[in-house]
Order: C-alpha cells, then structure tokens, then sequence
C-alpha cells in the first residue's frame, strides 16, 4: 500500500483524469512483474517498442508500453489489485472519509452526472434527488429481500445486544423519572433527544439515494460496465470536466457495497427508444467486473429519456444535512438554468426536507471542448502516450497536430532545434526514450504561444448573475468575468461576483467557490479565493463593510486542469500567482462595478433623510443666534449712548427686545428656507437621475412547452397570445 | 551651589569617565563657552533691532489673510453684528450661512522674507440649508454664541470647557476646536481674543523671572519640573533675564535631565519644552522671550522627520495655526540638534538608532519639498542625510554613554563648536 501512495505524489503532474488511471493500470502491471524495482523508475525504461502493442486497448489507457497479458508472478506472495479494490481501500480519495461524507459525495456526483448527461444533449437540466431515511427494520427487510439474510441478527454490528437495550432502557428510565421529577417541580421539561436515545452504539443510518434526469440516457448493453467497472468512462480526455476524479456513480456503488452490500438499481431510456432500461448490478470488486443482478427491457407507457439510479448506502444526514443543502444550493447559483428539486424523507415527517430549485434562464452554456495538449503541460509519460495513439507517422505531422499552437514552420524549427538525430520524417514510434526527454527537455525552454481558452466553457456572467439574483435575491450584484490566462500550459477563466445583502446570508464575508463549475464546500480557509477576498481586497475603499455589510463572494474558475491542492480537491492553493491575481482583479471589478451603485444609493438616502437632517438643526442654530441678539438687545438696551451699530440694526435689536422677533420667528423662516431648498435640490435629483421612484428589475417569464394550444391577438405595438 | 557640586562630581569621575565618555576631553573650561556664548547673545541682540516685516510692509495685505489682537470689546461688537446679519439673511426667508477662511493646505503660503506661513484669502461659504454644512453651522453658531457670553462676562475657559457646554451637539472635541479656529478667522482675532484657553502643556525652567497675572515668578526657584507655562499670554509680563540663550527641547525627559541637571546654571540660560508638538500657549510664550530679551534661540530635537517639523512649528508656524502666524512664530531658531550628522559625529552606537519605517522616510522626503526647509541649506544637508541613511534617533540615544552625558558633554560640546544651523 505503502507504494501506491508514494507513486501517487511522485508522479509528475499529468492530465487530470488520467493520473488515478494510469497510477491503477501501472500498479496492476508492475506488481506482476517487476516488483523489485521502484515503480517510478520502471515507467521511465520502457521501450518505444512495446507502445505499439497496447495502443489497441481503449484510449483511456495511458500507453505504458507493457503488454498487459499477466505474466507469471516471481514471488508467490505477489496480489494483483484491481482499480475497484483501489478506490475500495483509498475511499478518501474520492471524497468517501466517512459515512457523512459519503453521502454528501454520493449527492454530488449523481446530480454531477445527471447535469453532463443533459448538457451533452443540450437539454435544459431536471434534476430530482431524493434522499430516503432507511430506519433499521426497513433496511433489515430489504436485506431480507435478497438472498443474504440475517438468521442470527446478533452477529451484526448494529445489533443491539441485550446488555446494551438494558442499559438504554435503564438510562431512558433515569432520564423520564428526573424528567417527571422535574415537571413536578415545575421547571422546564427538556425535550427527549429522541436521535441520540433511540440509537445504540455503532448503530449506522441508512438512505436511499435516487436522482433523476432528463439527460441522454444510456444505451442498454453499456449499462453494466458504465456503473460495474471503475475507470472506465465516456470523459476521459483533455477538456473541461465537471467530475473530479471520473468515477462518479462507481464510487458510490462500491461505497453501497462496502455498507449495505445492497445493489444500485438504473433505469434508463434514450431518445427514440420504445422501451426503458431496468438494470440491477453490483461490482465484483476483486475483478473490477459489473455483476449483473438484472438486466431487462421494460415497455415505456410515457417515452422520456434520461436516467434514475438509485443506490443505499451508509449515510449520516444530521452532521452532513448543512453541507448536502449548501451543496445543491451553490449548485443552483452556477447553474441557473437547471432545475433541481430536492427531498429529504425521514422516518419522522417532520423532519422532512423539500426544496426546489427553479429555472431562472435557458441559456446552457456551450458545451466544453476537448482540446489537444500546450507543449507546455506535457510531461514525458504523456508524451509517450500520445505518441503510441497518434495517427500521424511523422515527427513533424506528431508534433503539429497532436499539440496546440505549434504551426507548421514552428514545428519544423523546433525539429531543428532538437538536434541532428531528429528529422521531420523521423517515425514518431522510433524516437528512443532519450530523444522523447530532449524533446520534453525543449518543450520546457521553448517559447509558445498561450493556449486560448475557447476550449473552455465558463458559466457565464450572465448565467452568474442570474445565478446569485436567484438563490440569494441579494440587493446588489456585480459580475465579471477575467480573460483567460494560462498556468502551466493550461488555460483557466477565472469570473466573480459579489453580492450585497439578500435572503439567508450572513453579515461579512460568504465566500462561494466554484471550480469548473461545481460548487467546493470543504476546506475553504486555505482557498485561494478565501484569502484573496480576506486579505487582499479593501473592502472599505468600496464603500462595503467588512463586518457588517452581507457580502456574497463568488468566484468560479473554470480550466482543463483546476490545480487542486491536497488529496480531497477541494481547494486551490493560494501560491499560484496567476490564479491568485485574477481573483483579485476578477473581485475587485465587481467591487467598482458595486461602488458606484453604493455611491448612488447613498445619495439616494441622502436624499430622502435631507429634510430631516436639516430639520433637526434648525433649533440649535436659531437658538444660538437668537441668544446673541437677546443679549446684545439688552446691552443696547441699557447704554443708549452706544451708537457704533448702524441705524437698522439698532432697529432690529429694539425689535427684539419688544419681542417682536423671537426665537419661534427665526425658526418658522429657516424653517421655510429648508423646505424650499428641500423641494429645490429633489428637483434638481430628479432631473439628474430621472424621475422613476425605484430602480426596475426585469422579471423572468419562464418559457412553455411549444406544444401548448395558444391564440394570438395581434396589435401593432404588442401580441397578446392566450393559451388554451 | 548646585552647579559647583555638579562640576565637583564631574572631576572626581573624570580619570574612568573621560574614558568612558567620548569628546569629554575635547572641552575647554565652561568660561570659554560662556564667551563664545556671550558673543553670540550680543550678535543676536544687535541684529533683531531692526525692525520685523509685516504683511503689509510685502504688500500682501490684501492677498493675505492674518488675525490680530481684538480687545474683548470689539469681539463683542463683531458678534454682534454678525448675530444680526444672520438674523436679517433669516427673516429675509434666505437662510444662512458663514464665509470662513479656508484653511487648506492648498490655501497656505510659505514667505521667505518672513520666515512664516501665512494664509491666503480664500474662503469658503458654509450654508446652513446642506446637508454636508449643516451640523458644522450649527456648531459655528453655537460656538459664536458661547464666545459672547465670555466676552460678556470678562472670563476664560478651556477648550475642554467649551466642549462641555452642549457635547449633545458637539459629539468630539476636535470639532468644537475645529470650529473655534474658524470663528478665530471669521471674527479676524487671535484664539486668545477669544478668551478660550488650551490646557497647560509647556514649561520653563532657568534665568527666567516673569510676572503670572502679578505674582513675581523666578523659574530658577520653580523646582526641577519647572514653571507651567501660563496658557494665558495676557497674564505674562515683566520679563527679566540673565541668560545667555533659550535651549528649545522638544522631549520632556530631555527638559527634565537638563533641569535635574541644572543645566542653566552652568550655562546661564531658559529651558523651555512643549511636550511634543508645541500648543498655542508655548509658542505664545516662546515668542515673546525672543521679542522681549532678544536672545538666541537654540532647538534639541529629535533627529527624525517630525523633530525637524516640531521645529518648523515654532519657526514658521503650522498650517492649521497659520492665520495668527504673525503671533505665533518665533524668528530665527537655530537647529542645535540632534541632527543627522551628529550620530556619525559622535559614534551613536548602531543599536541606539533606528530605522526609519516607510512613513518616516516618507515624512522626510515631503519636508525636503516644504519652503521653510529649502530656506535653510544646512537643514537640507541633514536631512538628505537622514533620508539616505534611513536612520533615526532619538535625544534619548545619547544616554547609550551614560544618562548625563547630554548636558555633561554633548550640549557644552555643541555650544563650543558653535554648531548649530
């Protein structure tokens, strides 16, 4: 096991999605054969010879240059380990610490599925999850369904023994008498933990996971080896994936086999088919094989298309309830255009969840786009694979289509450059392992341009916008999205949006991360965009209070390669510079965007607290005044004699001292010169920023089926369609 | 004799000490010093004879605004009549509102020929009836009102006092003393006309006898800490002296080793200190010692960037200060030290100085570009030197060689050499 992981870490970055299954794939092939020998140095002296061999097995498989027939093994003790059985023991990995978790990753990656399979038709996304609180006796009688069945229940696990009953018993006995006592004294009766009291120790909870779509469906003979053989898969491939590791329901299904050893059930129909697809499996873990329970044809009485998997697995819904709801509710932000509707259906109906998520847009996003590797972000083993998959005979002809931007006359430069054993004829299936590291060697120094981000498919500020205008119903919002850039040779597209005030969000920072276009929950203080949006905006140069305001900040990144950080992907480092500068910028267009709104809707308050705020003055300063005078009429009062005050002063001042002007006088007509520079300057506001009393929002008119029966009224200025 | 008890110790030491403290045998007997001193007492008596320049003298009169002394009654008068314009502007149904000299700094003058600042006339209206003046008119009204009513009574109060009077409306001090500066220049008087006092900040101690609201006082008999210095002017008079020069000290620890020291009588002389960054009361006070006994004026500060402006204050005045600079500015104050140069000179060890952070160099590099800097070509020198070395220290720095070594060597030592800019 040791090995595995050391292999892991070692390996030089690769694509993605090939990492885990090269790491398998080399795995099962060393043990057999070479298991003196470190791995990582096995890789490295495989000849160009071999490659050609496996270049017949499905193009997900990196091109070790090893025939994959199982050779004799040296050592007796010598265990093959299927990728199955892999992931089984590393269930961390792929997002399954523990029970809590694995429900929370079962979620996420049945709704994942569910939203590429209707992307991939161009289909706007209906995505249903249930989640079904299994209590024990249900879940005994399912087991009692199937062949296995319990005859002594006391063998299990979560059997409750009868020592453990007694002292439960005993323990909820103690708890009713101090409660009745306490009832009797008439203090306040705490409310029984029912959860915790009804439940034995090491007592599991179980669910049923059931999500449905509307995507593409499956087609029928797939069906087995799509669910019952880890790594294998459609999404394989250098482009923008949602998935984080490409296993997606397999996971979860070794997961029920690891807790339930109960099977995932999938019902699937394609456009066009007449019949829907029922299948039944397991996976036989040792051989990395589905075992088909059931496999059948059923008649559709509605056609539709799509798929529902269900699966039971170990789950805990109280610790992981928060995560799985932010979940679906981040994933409603980025994705505004599906539809989710979620159910949460406990033993107890009170305690029942069932929230919807509606459409906001049909606008989808275009679909991502497999592209072909930068020269530099390859790395000498995936330089090897491309070369046992390529078409192409020639070096030349290699290097100018099986890479982006490498043009012909770059390529022939770059051959010269290699060195006098390289020539644009030279079959690319000859080059030895040394010209391969002169030619990654080159690949490094050489300059190229950036790879474009066409290939990328961001969400979209529109789609963004809308996004968060949805969930949160904030008061302001602000999107932006970056240009693409490039980090080691793959592009990234970093948009943002803040948000200020709205429904459920907290004061201070929210910080909402997405990456590729799924929501990331955990682990989010060692974020790049957490830091960033900490540390290195100041906030209050934008109007915007740190502590007080309620801030939404979402930040979505979407690349080939995300740069994970950690074993669980679930964060981006703060180190990459690139990264962490388009998520300033990216953070701070939006925070200009907003301070200018602020400023506007600052002035807007001014405007309507002008009056009062002149108002609340106007007797202090009348007083003060009027004091003076008082005091100064009395003054004149007494010393006739003084005559250094002109005439109409003086006059002023008797009129004061007859109480002829009096304080009220002075008030009443400031008082009358507020109002009118009141009405003046609410004049001169409106004309400045037109007379409309509140700022308008467009409403979404959801579309309709076209099938609908509807009349058209027609005017020159409008139609008034009516359905029927 | 303190002094000679002083100077007895300072034998006795002298074998380990001299060892000890650097340059101590580079002094000659403090009788030379007193003649070199004396010599520049008379230069400095015989040259302020002539007579200082007014703005008028510039003819910038017109273009420049500065305040003078108003009797109480003629402040009484100009409230009044301000009271009345307001109250006619009011009953007119127009509102109201103030001209107030502007006291930016874009609204400042540095002129060379009378070493000061002074404020040019621009002014700004403060209506009632918007929103950004509103509070700030009220509290002008305020204020005016409650200046009357000293002016009424014939009494003084503190800025503290008048805080006091309706904090409902003043909310902080530093608004109702913004504001009092205001009416200061409204009214066209100085802040003491005002009858509206600072709390004592500075003292004095040495070869100084003055009269406090007519009570004799001799601050060589006012104890180690000094006579407070009377934040009053109009209660100053009758000053005598026997000193030599005035020693400015910008820090209180350096005033009060000086004082325990009995610096003044060593070397007949005034020690004064403002704590820091100098009140009106102190400059006040500063400026009539040098009008009245005419001796030179000698500043130990800091060397570091605000040293230099505390400097600045009392020779060219402040900005904030800058319509009353006429009053408050003292004429040619000579930079003793610690200057820049001197830590080299007198081998400050590394560890007592300190770097200086980004603001300080920032603080330094903007002072480089004032006028009252440029004037003098000496202060540009040390500070291009503070600037480029990045370091400062401060007067305390020189204790590194013993707690008196400041008035026992450093001090005499300076004043030997004539060094002073």
């Amino acid at each position: 096991m040791m090995r595995f992981n050391i292999f892991i870490y070692a390996s030089p970055p690769c694509a993605r999605v090939t990492l885990y299954h090269s790491l398998i794939h080399s795995v099962a092939v060393e043990n057999t054969s070479r298991l003196s020998k470190p791995l990582i140095w096995a890789d490295q002296r495989i000849s160009p010879m071999d490659s050609g061999e496996s270049s017949e097995e499905s193009p997900v498989q990196t091109k070790k240059g090893k025939s994959k027939t199982p050779r004799k093994p040296k050592a007796s003790t010598l265990k093959q380990k299927s990728p199955a059985e892999f992931f089984a023991e590393n269930k961390n990995i792929a997002g399954f610490d523990n029970p809590g978790k694995s429900l929370y990753t079962t979620v996420r990656e049945l709704v994942e599925n569910a939203l590429d399979s209707a992307e991939s038709i161009a289909e706007l996304p209906l995505v249903e999850v249930t989640i079904e609180e299994i209590n024990r006796s249900k879940f005994n009688s399912m087991i009692g369904l199937i062949d296995r069945e319990r005859i002594d229940e006391a063998l299990y696990g979560d059997f409750e023994t009868v020592k453990a009953r007694e002292k439960r018993l005993a323990k909820e006995a103690r708890f009713q008498e101090i409660q009745a006592k306490n009832s009797a004294l008439g203090k306040k009766v705490k409310e029984p933990t029912a959860g915790k009291a009804m439940k034995g120790r090491g007592e599991a909870s179980f669910y049923r996971v059931t999500c449905k779509d509307n995507g593409r469906g499956m087609p029928h003979d797939d069906i087995p080896n799509m669910f019952g053989r880890v790594l294998s898969g459609t999404k394989y491939g250098l482009k923008q994936t949602r998935g984080k590791f490409g296993l997606g329901a397999k996971m979860a299904l070794i997961w029920s086999k690891m807790s339930t050893g109960l099977p995932i059930e999938i019902s699937s129909s394609m456009n066009g088919q007449s019949y829907t697809t029922f299948c039944r499996l397991d996976i036989d873990i040792h051989r990395n094989i589905p075992h088909i329970h059931l496999h059948e044809k059923r008649n559709d009485k509605d056609p539709w298309h799509g798929a529902e998997i269900q699966v039971v697995i170990e789950g805990n819904w109280t610790t992981y309830r928060s995560k799985i709801l932010h979940y679906m509710r981040q994933m409603a932000v980025i994705t505004p255009y599906a539809q989710f509707m979620f159910r949460f259906i406990a033993d107890t109906p009170d305690k029942n969840v069932s929230i919807r998520f509606a459409r906001r847009t049909d606008v989808m996003p275009a679909v991502p786009l497999e592209t072909k590797y930068h020269p530099s972000a390859v790395d000498l083993l995936l330089i090897k694979r491309l070369i046992g998959e390529t078409s192409k005979q020639h070096l030349l002809q290699f290097l100018q289509h099986e890479f982006v931007n490498i043009g012909k006359a770059h390529a022939e430069r770059l051959i010269g450059e290699m060195g006098p054993d390289f020539s644009s004829k030279t079959p690319v299936n000859s080059l030895t392992s040394q010209q391969i590291v002169r030619m990654h060697q080159l690949f490094r120094q050489a300059k190229f341009d950036d790879p474009s981000g066409d290939c990328l498919s961001p969400a979209g500020e529109y789609n963004l916008r809308l996004g968060i205008i949805k969930e949160l119903q904030p008061e302001m919002v602000a999107t932006y999205t970056a240009s693409a850039q490039v980090f080691e040779g793959h592009p990234f597209i970093v948009e943002a949006g803040v948000s200020l005030g709205g429904k459920d969000v907290k004061q201070g920072l929210n910080i909402f991360r997405f990456a590729n276009r799924i929501p990331l929950l955990f682990e989010q203080g060692a974020d790049v965009v957490t830091r960033t949006a900490m540390k290195r905006i100041n906030w209050n140069s934008y109007k915007i209070n740190q502590t007080q305001d309620k801030i939404g900040v979402f930040v979505s990144i979407v690349s080939t390669k995300i740069p994970f950080k950690g074993t669980g992907k679930e964060y981006i480092g703060d180190d990459i510079s690139e990264i962490a500068n388009a998520v300033k910028t990216s953070i701070k267009q939006c925070c200009v965007q907003l301070k200018s709104k602020i400023v506007k809707k600052i002035q807007a308050r001014e405007q309507q607290e002008r009056k009062r705020n002149l108002s609340k003055y106007i007797s202090d300063a009348t007083g003060a005044i009027y004091s003076v005078l008082k005091e100064a009429s009395q003054l004149h009062a007494n010393k006739k004699k003084r005559l250094e005050i002109k005439d109409e002063d003086a006059e002023l001042l008797e009129k004061v001292s007859d109480r002829l002007i009096t304080k009220e006088m002075l008030s009443e007509k400031l008082a009358q010169h507020v109002e009118q520079v009141d009405y003046e300057m609410a004049m001169e506001y409106a004309t400045q920023s037109g007379v409309r009393e509140e700022p308008r929002e467009n409403i979404y008119l959801q579309a309709l089926d076209p099938q609908k029966n509807f009349m058209d009224f027609q005017t020159p200025v409008f139609v008034f369609r009516l359905f029927q | 004799m303190a002094d000679k008890r002083k100077r007895r110790r300072a034998d006795a030491d002298s074998d380990d000490e001299s060892a000890r403290l650097p340059f101590k045998n580079r002094l000659k007997p403090d009788s030379a010093i007193i003649s070199i001193l004396e010599t520049l007492t008379e230069a400095t008596k015989s040259a302020s004879t002539s007579k200082t320049l007014t703005l008028s003298d510039l003819n910038l009169a017109s273009t420049c605004r500065e305040v003078t002394d108003l009797t109480l009654s003629s402040v009484q008068t100009e409230i009044q009549a301000l009271a009345i314009s307001l109250a006619k502007s009011i009953l007119a149904g127009n509102g109201f509102s103030f001209s107030v000299p502007s006291r930016a700094a874009t609204n400042q003058l540095y002129v060379p020929e009378l070493d000061r600042i002074v404020l040019k006339d621009k002014t700004s209206v403060r209506p009632y009836a918007s929103v950004s003046t509103v509070r700030k008119t009220t509290i002008t009204a305020r204020i005016l009102s409650l200046i009357h009513q000293l002016s009424l009574k014939n009494i003084h109060v503190t800025k503290r006092d008048l805080f006091y009077t309706d904090v409902k409306l003043f909310q902080d001090q530093t608004q109702s003393d913004a504001v009092l500066d205001d009416v200061s220049c409204i009214l066209g008087c100085t802040r003491s006309s005002l009858n509206v006092v600072a709390a004592e900040k500075g003292v004095v101690v040495g070869r100084l006898i003055f009269s406090d609201n007519g009570d004799m006082i001799d601050c060589t008999k006012m104890g180690m800490g000094g006579k407070a210095i009377p934040p009053n002017i109009d209660r100053v008079g009758d000053m005598s002296s026997d000193a030599l020069f005035i020693l400015l000290v910008e820090k209180d620890a350096a005033y009060m080793r000086l004082a325990e020291d009995r610096f003044y009588n060593r070397f007949p002389c005034i020690i004064v200190t403002a704590k820091g960054q100098p009140d009106v009361a102190t400059r006040l006070f500063l400026r009539k010692m040098k009008m009245e006994l005419k001796l030179p004026v000698l500043a130990l500060v800091d060397s570091d960037p605000y040293g230099l402006k505390i400097l600045s204050v009392y020779g060219s005045g402040s900005k904030n200060m800058s319509y009353d600079s006429a009053n408050l500015t003292t004429p040619d104050i000579k930079w003793l030290g610690v200057r820049p140069s001197d830590l080299d000179k007198y081998k400050i060890p590394e560890q007592c100085r300190l770097p200086m952070t980004e603001q300080d160099i920032k603080t330094g590099k903007d002072l480089l570009e004032e006028d009252f800097v440029k004037k003098n070509p000496g202060w540009v020198e040390e500070l291009n030197i503070m600037v480029k070395s990045k370091q400062k220290a401060e007067i305390q720095a020189l204790s590194t060689f013993g707690f008196q070594y400041l008035s026992e060597v450093y001090l005499p030592l300076k004043l030997q050499q004539q060094d002073w800019l």
